[in-house]
């Protein structure tokens, strides 16, 4: 370290105040707070974002002087016809890159230091495959045929008991009857296989035209789970129509690439497939620039883009008339509520069965939002049954039904 | 020949558990489907239109940018301004002089413009509009640049409302174009939400310790 007179070094101290004071909580060799709150708007350690990637740097400009003095005031630097910084600024469009008059050189070398120790955090693996949950099943199946095995061995060793001791006294037994020509057996077989066929006839029947638990492949693994659950992105950023009218609408490319311009890797929690195999994220996202014809090198859109073909989950017959505007504004319904716990869903599936019978009984338990004594506001919307609400004796609740949500003409015209 | 029935019998077994878990990835079927197909067209269908487009550009968009000049009823006047070209910045810098059109939110507006704030914006500028959303989480999250802090920063504060506008519309940065999501209204609401965050922010400061800088009311 150098030696510094008074005069200089109160001036430093003053440099450092004032620094403190413009960037509120950051101590000045605080290298990762100076970091973001100077460069990272333009620059990440490992990454190209407006600027370089700043990682190595200091090997890449072994001159520590020249790189300060850059990043004191880069402008000087490239009147002063340096060709690394000249072909550099150059290579990055021409984006002049901003002026730091204010950081002092034990700031820039704290800055430094953070880059260069900077590490690249490891995915976790918390996300397990989904395939295991459903596994129960197959244990109670197969536990079932078990025990059924068992009986069966045992009544045969009970009869055959009961044919010896019938022996020994001397009684005479009839003629051994295979099991597959007694009648009881028979009878049974066909009892059991009446019962199991009609349960699978009716049920088949009414899951005519439902879908309850259809998981199509869609043209990109787009995953729900990463985007609503872990990054807490709102449902409406992306479907913003659910607010404004009938269609929840499915987000345009733009919408996806506000981030995806950016975000060019995924390097979150691992994610599976519904089968349980794995999906590498990253090449996911390279799938959505060949939708988009984005060039993630040079950050330019370089061919024309086409839409990718979703394919469409939730289907409501062309005789019925649902609107998301009117379930979320004015009835305040959740998206969960009918589409399930979608911010854990890899892979959306449809949740409800979307019969008309699910429709009514929602329509028949959920109450209406009063405004109510507690200051509660309540939905403005249903203002004119206020006084038919008010007629009731107090502690009464109004659902949907009673204020015409199960007419016909409500969904069917 | 007894054995033979025996595993005969476990196959069917296995085979009609294993088929309980299966994933369904194609729809199911439908019985006399009168009346639930949509003759009309309807948000999202493939028109005869789309498909000649597909035969003569093997191409075809589902959503259409409205003709230049349209004007949605009820909405403001577009933007005089049109965006820079790569490298140039004429325009941004111009942008300064443009005054917000819009009179000072009343409560129910300014509950409408935190709703969408919080919807279109919070994710990267945070919901205490402190440059620190869910996406970048102070520098773990998956966002590479950091968002600009909106609360607590001397160059957001001081920017003009204009140049907020062209940047909202127009993207800046790593920051997208929002002029799909918000409509002029919107974003000038939102604008005017984060200034008067800005300016309770200021007039809280001094009065509260200075190391915490969420806006208050």
């Amino acid at each position: 370290m150098h030696y510094r007179l008074i005069a200089p070094k109160t001036a430093y101290c003053l440099l450092i105040l004032s620094f403190v004071a413009f960037s509120k909580s950051s101590s000045a060799q605080d290298g990762k707070a100076l970091f973001q709150s100077n460069c990272a708007s333009c620059h990440n350690p490992v990454r190209v974002v407006i600027g370089p990637a700043l990682k190595g740097v200091t090997d890449r400009v072994p001159d520590n002087k020249l790189l300060h003095s850059w990043i004191k005031n880069n402008q000087t630097v490239l009147k002063s016809g340096n060709k690394y910084f000249t072909d550099l600024y150059n290579q990055y469009s021409k984006v002049p890159m901003n002026t730091f008059p204010g950081l002092t050189d034990p700031d820039i070398d704290a800055i430094l230091k953070y880059v260069n120790s900077y590490t690249v955090a490891t995915p976790g693996n918390n996300g397990t495959p989904t395939a295991t949950e459903s596994d129960s099943t197959l244990l109670y199946g197969i536990l079932t045929i078990i025990l059924a095995v068992i009986m069966l061995t045992l009544l045969q060793v009970n009869s055959n008991l009961k044919k010896l001791s019938d022996d020994k006294e001397g009684i005479p037994s009839a003629e051994p009857i295979p099991f597959y020509r007694n009648k009881a057996y028979i009878t049974l077989l066909i009892l059991v296989l009446f019962v199991i066929g009609g349960y699978f006839l009716v049920e088949g029947a009414i899951g005519l035209g439902r879908n309850k638990g259809y998981q199509p492949v869609q043209p990109i693994f787009y995953s729900h789970k990463v985007h609503a659950g872990t990054n807490q992105i709102s449902c409406l950023y992306c479907h913003g129509g659910a607010w404004e009218s009938k269609q929840a609408s499915v987000p345009s490319l733009n919408i996806c690439m506000n981030c995806h311009a950016a975000i060019n890797e995924y390097k979150g929690d691992k994610i599976y497939r519904e089968d349980g195999s794995e999906v590498n994220g990253t090449e996911e996202i390279q799938k959505l620039y060949s939708y988009t014809g984005y060039d993630p090198k040079s950050g330019k859109y370089t061919q024309a883009g086409r839409p990718i073909e979703w394919i469409k989950i939730h289907n409501l017959p062309d005789y019925v008339f649902f609107s998301h505007a009117q379930h979320i504004r004015a009835g305040k319904v959740q998206c969960q509520t009918c589409h399930g716990p979608i911010q854990q869903m890899s892979e959306v599936r449809q949740f409800a069965d979307l019969s008309m019978s699910w429709c009514v009984n929602c329509h028949r338990t959920t109450k209406v939002d009063f405004p109510d004594s507690a200051g509660n506001t309540g939905n403005k919307f249903y203002n004119i049954y206020e006084k038919f609400h008010k007629e009731l004796k107090p502690g009464d609740s109004i659902t949907v039904e009673k204020i015409g949500g199960t007419e016909c003409q409500k969904c069917h015209y | 020949m007894k054995k033979l029935f025996t595993i005969s019998q476990f196959t069917v077994f296995g085979l009609i558990i294993a088929g309980c878990n299966g994933i369904q990835r194609e729809p199911s079927r439908v019985y006399m489907p009168d009346m639930a197909y949509s003759r009309a067209y309807e948000t999202y269908s493939v028109t005869d239109f789309m498909k000649e487009e597909l035969k003569r550009d093997h191409n075809f968009n589902y959503s259409n940018i409205p003709v230049p000049g349209t004007i949605k009823r009820g909405e403001l006047f577009p933007f005089a301004l049109t965006k820079d070209a790569d490298g140039d910045s004429t325009n941004y810098v111009a942008s300064k002089k443009i005054q917000n059109p819009l009179p000072p939110l009343n409560t129910l507006d300014s509950t409408e413009a935190e709703r969408l704030y919080l919807v279109n914006c919070g994710i990267c500028h945070g919901p205490k509009l402190d440059g620190n959303g869910p996406l970048y989480k102070g520098g773990d999250g998956p966002f590479p640049a950091k968002p600009a802090t909106l609360v607590g920063d001397a160059r957001y504060e001081a920017m003009p409302v204009g140049q907020m506008y062209y940047s909202v519309t127009y993207g800046k940065n790593k920051m997208g174009s929002y002029a799909s999501q918000l409509d002029t209204r919107q974003r000038w609401m939102v604008i005017s939400y984060i200034k008067s965050k800005q300016v309770a922010n200021k007039t809280s400061a001094p009065a509260s310790s200075s190391s915490d800088s969420t806006a208050k009311k």
